[in-house]
């Protein structure tokens, strides 16, 4: 364990951690939002980030060559999510918001394996990747350490989006009616609001954070079948530790859990996951409800 | 009363207290109960009943005071361990097994009173059978046995919550609104059989009630709350005869 | 005693298959077999205890890994090996659900998801131990067992002794307090019954059964992978049990026959759209279900024969 006193290293692995952290706040504050509003907790999430990551992968085959492809390909990746998770939210979602919990639960835990294959049939069972857009292919000296430049882009993005969010939820209308959604949803119908397109927005704005998540994550990772499963957990793992519906929750859970899945790597790399767990038993022993989470979820 | 625990008394509170937020549900409930005791618990909406149950039952906590069960302080002690002292207790919005036939509502009662629930491999529908048809008998729901309780009618199902209640045979009973819902010679026939039961076992019965003719026919004494605190206490006629009980509750009704 | 005679025809006509039967419906009918136990094991929890496991892959997995690992690394004969797989299982389950049980519908699925996705991981990664993708090839059980028929005729003693347990657990003290502390979790508690610890006890006896139907997976399939622990195998007995019906104790096993039949029909045309086929049906059910989940779980209830009062 001499790197404990190795601070360069300490740093870079802070940095990488937070790296992950943020891509797993992307999806897992998709997850609490649609939670928060519609009361569903969409087994299928993880299936969203795994699209974006594969959308990345076609757009930017098919985009011509430029400068500007990958960014292009990144805007346009989780807009692709979007409109998927609009399609499920209108096409079936709308049905069950009155079902029971159970029930929702096992449709779109149906959902994880329809997805699923459709992404099988759509770009087979090789492992695609995406490369690093040249700029930030590369690597940077943190206090002499290298560190991939691509992580660089991702703490820089990540917390302007998590910082839009808040603007959004704090700071315009329809994120005060989110944010009343998720306290009274019954009131907010009483008040004229079209609650049904407002459940719309919010599911393809959380599928489109979790698209976005893996549309950012295509170049860090094998971009395979099996990586929602991967995300999935660790998204619920966020929420329990920081709260089903909160925001602040989600940053901070996500937060954590990154760290902890950095430093676990350079302990032993099987053990983060028996980390994450501890970690998780730890919070549910004490607060089952998650950090800031409320206690009737 | 001296503060020394009174010897015999199968119930009793000294200065219970309880508030919520901002109001004083339970402000200083004084309550002696003896053995054989029919006691009805009588007030306003609001006067503090179901929270001094909730109290009592080791539902909630109490904020100050204390509360003796046969003799000993049974301050935080959680309901499922007071249910094996002796304590039993129906709530106001029936509480049974719905998807269980009347039967099984009571086997399973009495399986677990004699702690037999974890018993993987005996047959449960022979253990306790005879106990629990002759319960039902006593309750008069010998005929339902056989029907899934859901569908019995709102009384029979109240009746049910009783039998479960009894299996445990318990010293005393605590009755939250046992007549709600129901019919006023309905209301009459079921405490009657409360009464008969208690008249047998020796057993103490607390219930809440509104249905003042109910009350004066069946209890023994009566306690008035009123604003959370006992406003009166005695034999129905002397309650009766009260002033600030009439003021108060009674109104010009009675 | 119609049920009984019912029972008997049904073994009777087991009992005969391999006579009359080419091996490969023999092998089938095995398969049957062992998802109607694992299906069955999970209704208790669902169907009898309310409690939904999206995860019960894990259980499974564990079983089998058991199984297979003690027989090939350590060489230690199927008739040890096999007991084994309920043993780790329920340790597992024990384990997961001391955390799970305590907590709301919401949270108890997408845990119990969770930690098939944890022991689906583990496995995955520890390559040195399990084999990891790869995963553990030449599981075989020995020369004696090995034909279609004698593993069939092994299967159905193994799984018939497992769901008459099941059955004498359903209808004992415990199952009744079960399906007590399912319907009305705070009566349950006014009469004494420690609600938590009856819900962990409900889940450890489904995880060892589901193990135990692993551990049989194991030697009929002669290998393991990791992907016994994923989505799609936590999908099974909730399907199974769905399609026979969690309502009634041997729903699970004859939604067991509907579903394979219908995997066998389906994945030798096109494999790649079993799970597609699989969860799309799940969906349109959920759809098009006129009562929820209640109308499931407590549309008819399970009688015990004390009806006859």
């Amino acid at each position: 364990m001499s790197w404990i006193t190795n601070g360069p290293l300490i740093t870079v692995q802070v940095m990488s951690g937070l790296s992950v952290g943020m891509l797993l706040f992307l999806v897992s504050v998709g997850m609490s939002l649609i939670f928060g509003v519609t009361r569903i907790v969409n087994l299928a999430h993880g299936c969203f980030y795994m699209v974006g990551a594969y959308l990345m992968v076609t757009l930017v085959e098919i985009l011509p060559d430029r400068a500007w492809t990958f960014w292009l390909a990144l805007l346009l990746a989780p807009l692709g999510v979007a409109a998927l998770g609009g399609l499920i939210e209108i096409g079936l979602l709308r049905l069950i918001y009155h079902r029971d919990p159970l029930m929702q639960l096992i449709l779109t835990f149906g959902l994880i394996l329809v997805i699923g294959t459709l992404v099988l049939l759509a770009w087979g069972p090789d492992n695609k990747s995406v490369s690093r857009p040249e700029a930030l292919a590369g690597s940077v000296k943190i206090f002499g350490q290298p560190f991939p430049s691509y992580y660089v882009l991702v703490l820089v993005l990540a917390p302007i989006v998590a910082i839009g969010l808040w603007l959004v939820f704090y700071r315009t209308r329809w994120g005060m009616l989110v944010r009343a959604a998720t306290v009274d949803r019954e009131m907010l119908g009483a008040l004229g609001v079209n609650v049904a397109a407002l459940y719309t927005q919010v599911f393809m704005f959380g599928s489109w954070l979790a698209g976005f998540g893996g549309a950012l994550a295509a170049p860090t990772v094998a971009v395979a079948l099996g990586m929602d499963g991967d995300v999935l957990t660790t998204a619920f793992v966020v929420v329990v530790i920081g709260g089903l519906g909160s925001f602040a929750g989600s940053f901070i859970g996500a937060l954590l859990v990154g760290l902890l899945q950095s430093f676990g790597i350079l302990i032993f790399p099987a053990i983060s996951i028996v980390l994450l767990f501890a970690l998780m038993a730890i919070v549910l022993i004490v607060r089952p409800w998650g950090l800031l989470g409320r206690p009737e979820a | 009363m001296a503060h020394a625990i009174s010897q015999g008394l199968v119930l009793q509170t000294k200065g219970l207290r309880k508030h919520f937020g901002g109001v004083q549900a339970v402000n200083g409930v004084d309550l002696a109960v003896p053995p054989g005791d029919l006691r009805a618990i009588i007030g306003p909406n609001g006067a503090g009943k179901t929270t001094l149950f909730n109290l009592i039952s080791g539902d909630i906590a109490h904020d100050t005071g204390h509360i003796y069960f046969a003799g000993e302080e049974v301050s935080g002690v959680p309901p499922h361990r007071l249910y094996r002292r002796g304590m039993g207790r129906t709530f106001q919005i029936t509480s049974i097994f719905k998807q269980l036939t009347a039967l099984e509502n009571v086997q399973t009662a009495f399986l677990s009173y004699h702690r037999r629930h974890f018993n993987l491999w005996t047959p449960g529908r022979r253990l306790y059978r005879d106990d629990a048809l002759a319960l039902l008998e006593r309750v008069g729901l010998r005929e339902q046995a056989a029907k899934p309780s859901t569908i019995l009618a709102h009384g029979d199902k109240r009746r049910l919550e009783l039998a479960i209640a009894l299996a445990s045979a318990p010293r005393l009973l605590l009755l939250d609104e046992p007549t709600a819902g129901m019919a006023p010679r309905e209301r009459h026939e079921i405490m009657a059989l409360v009464a008969r039961i208690a008249g047998d076992t020796g057993l103490t019965v607390v219930f809440t009630e509104h249905d003042m003719d109910v009350v004066f026919a069946v209890a023994r004494r009566i306690t008035v709350l009123h604003q959370g605190a006992v406003l009166a206490e005695g034999a129905p006629a002397e309650v009766r005869a009260n002033g600030d009980v009439q003021r108060v509750y009674l109104g010009s009704t009675h | 005693m119609r049920s009984a005679a019912w029972l008997v025809l049904v073994l009777v006509v087991l009992a005969l298959a391999p006579l009359a039967l080419p091996p490969f419906f023999l092998q089938l009918l095995t398969e049957i077999a062992i998802v109607g136990l694992f299906a069955t094991a999970f209704n208790l929890l669902m169907g009898f205890g309310g409690m939904v496991s999206f995860g019960h892959a894990a259980y499974f997995a564990l079983g089998a890994y058991t199984a297979a690992l003690l027989v090939k690394r350590l060489g230690v004969p199927l008739l040890l090996a096999l007991p084994a797989a309920p043993i780790v299982a329920a340790a597992g389950a024990l384990l997961f659900g001391f955390f799970i049980v305590r907590l709301s519908h919401t949270y108890f699925a997408m845990l119990s998801l969770a930690f098939a996705q944890i022991v689906f991981t583990v496995i995955f990664k520890w390559k040195t131990l399990t084999g990891g993708d790869d995963g553990l090839l030449d599981v075989w059980p020995p020369t004696l067992l090995k034909s279609p028929a004698a593993y069939y005729y092994f299967t159905l003693a193994i799984v018939g002794v497992c769901i008459w347990a099941l059955h004498a657990i359903v209808a004992s003290p415990f199952g009744y307090a079960l399906k007590a502390v399912r319907e009305n979790p705070r009566r349950a508690r006014y009469i004494g019954i420690d609600v938590r610890r009856h819900q962990l006890a409900a889940f450890v006896i489904s995880g060892a059964f589901s193990g135990v139907a692993g551990g049989l997976f194991a030697f009929y399939n002669g290998s393991v992978f990791p992907d016994f622990a994923y989505f799609t195998k936590s999908f099974e007995p909730l399907v199974v049990a769905l399609l026979g019906g969690v309502q009634s104790f041997f729903g699970p096993l004859a939604g067991a026959f509907g579903f394979k039949l219908l995997e066998w029909a389906i994945s030798r045309q096109w494999p790649v759209y079993w799970p597609l086929f699989l969860g799309a049906v799940v969906v349109v059910v959920i759809v098009l279900l006129p009562s929820g989940f209640v109308g499931l779980v407590g549309g008819r209830l399970w009688r015990t024969r004390s009806a006859k009062a």
